[in-house]
């Protein structure tokens, strides 16, 4: 190689190590932002499939509270507002916020519930005490921790209190079952409390005063 | 001083990537704080001493079964800021007696709530001094173990499993045993017992 061409060659080279310096960067976050995408539209489909639409837009659009992460990394839970169609009917809407708290906020990181979990069913009895069944995935792949398991059990407690004034209790089951603790720590066995100040629901009214479970309240 | 390292056996508890998990971690830190709680002049019971795993019900009964006792439970979380610890305390429950005038073993807790909180913040002041970015005072959660705990209860639980080096969780142990045992020491001239066997605190 001629001393000529050997110059050419090093400059040919510099430009590469220059231009690769520039745009490898710029394509390791498109690659970043591409996966995800693809890994909340994967999640999006998955949702659509494991849970039916509860959501029907002919209903006023409300603005609603939803619980997440503070992002303080201190185990505290914040309100976001979010502006969604909510039914007026209790059962409906604590449906409707519970599956919006669970598709989760647009900062992944904020999550309180895991996004593989699902709400199989929610019941709301006369006299308040909402029964909330959700996929096992609540439970199996939730961070191990009182902290965690905790924000996971606040953020559902605060966004029913927030959005469905008629949910005076909360008992969480998971798939079907009544377990002892979500997982290893937080106590399931019992009901928490989530408006010990709201009204009877409209349908105690209507319903047989049939006699209801004994589940002791929770102060928090 | 009943002290119960969590989980144990089949349940690791929470484990961390690089291989850590909870139910090895309590052990060691439970070593270091019956060393602190004997130096505080404090009998100890250990609710496990191996890789057993106790129910519930069978650790709150090795408390119960003292008179007198304090009750405290190790966790290390999957969550938090590492290098923090926190104290929960159980929050309010229903209090009362049954028909037969006996505390019910599923509210055991109830009549010790305000005992066990005045010993959570003495124990979390201590632990925020040593560890920076601990809250100041105890929390409320709802922790199984302390339910059915008829004596003063707290959970102290440390941030956490997902360290890098193990060896930064057990840096913390001397610091975590010391405030605990002092934070229980300063606790226990408030903690008058009943005249019988039975009667609230």
């Amino acid at each position: 190689m001629t001393p000529r061409w050997r110059w050419w060659f090093i400059g040919a080279l510099s430009l590469a190590v220059v231009i690769a310096a520039i745009y490898l960067p710029i394509l390791r976050r498109n690659i970043r932002q591409a996966a995800k995408l693809q890994q909340r539209s994967e999640e999006q489909a998955r949702r659509e499939l494991t849970q039916p639409t509860v959501v029907n837009p002919s209903d006023p659009k409300v603005k609603a509270k939803l619980f997440w992460a503070s992002g303080a990394d201190d185990g505290t839970i914040s309100p976001v507002t979010v502006e969604l169609p909510l039914a007026t009917d209790p059962v409906l809407r604590s449906k409707q916020v519970l599956n919006t708290l669970l598709a989760g906020p647009v900062d992944t990181e904020l999550r309180t519930l895991p996004p593989d979990a699902a709400l199989l069913a929610f019941y709301l009895l006369p006299d308040g005490t909402a029964i909330a069944d959700f996929s096992e995935a609540l439970a199996t792949s939730i961070p191990s921790g009182i902290e965690s398991e905790q924000m996971a059990v606040d953020s559902i407690a605060k966004t029913l209190a927030a959005n469905v004034p008629q949910v005076r209790r909360l008992k969480i089951l998971i798939h079907g079952q009544e377990i002892e603790t979500l997982a290893g720590h937080l106590d399931l066995s019992q009901a928490f409390v989530v408006n010990a100040n709201a009204g009877p629901s409209p349908r105690a009214a209507a319903a047989n005063a049939a006699p209801q479970p004994f589940l002791p309240d929770r102060k928090r | 001083m009943v002290l119960d390292p969590a989980h144990g056996g089949t349940d690791s508890g929470a484990r961390g990537t690089g291989g850590i998990h909870e139910s090895d971690i309590v052990l060691e830190f439970a070593a270091q704080v019956r060393t602190a709680f004997r130096s505080q002049g404090f009998q100890v019971v250990q609710t496990r001493q191996g890789n057993a795993n106790p129910s519930f019900d069978d650790r709150s009964a090795m408390a119960n079964a003292q008179r007198g006792a304090i009750f405290v439970t190790l966790h290390i979380a999957s969550t938090g800021t590492p290098g923090t610890a926190r104290v929960y305390v159980m929050n309010d429950l229903p209090s009362g007696t049954d028909a037969t005038g006996l505390i019910p073993w599923d509210r055991a807790q109830a009549p010790f709530a305000s005992l066990s909180r005045k010993l959570g913040d003495q124990v979390q002041i201590l632990l925020a001094q040593r560890f920076k970015g601990s809250p100041s005072a105890a929390q409320i959660a709802s922790v199984r173990q302390l339910r059915t705990t008829a004596a003063p209860a707290i959970a102290v639980e440390i941030s956490s499993v997902t360290v890098e080096d193990r060896a930064q969780l057990d840096h913390m142990a001397p610091g975590v045993a010391d405030a605990i045992a002092r934070g229980a020491a300063a606790f226990r001239p408030t903690y008058v017992l009943p005249a019988n066997p039975g009667e609230r605190p």
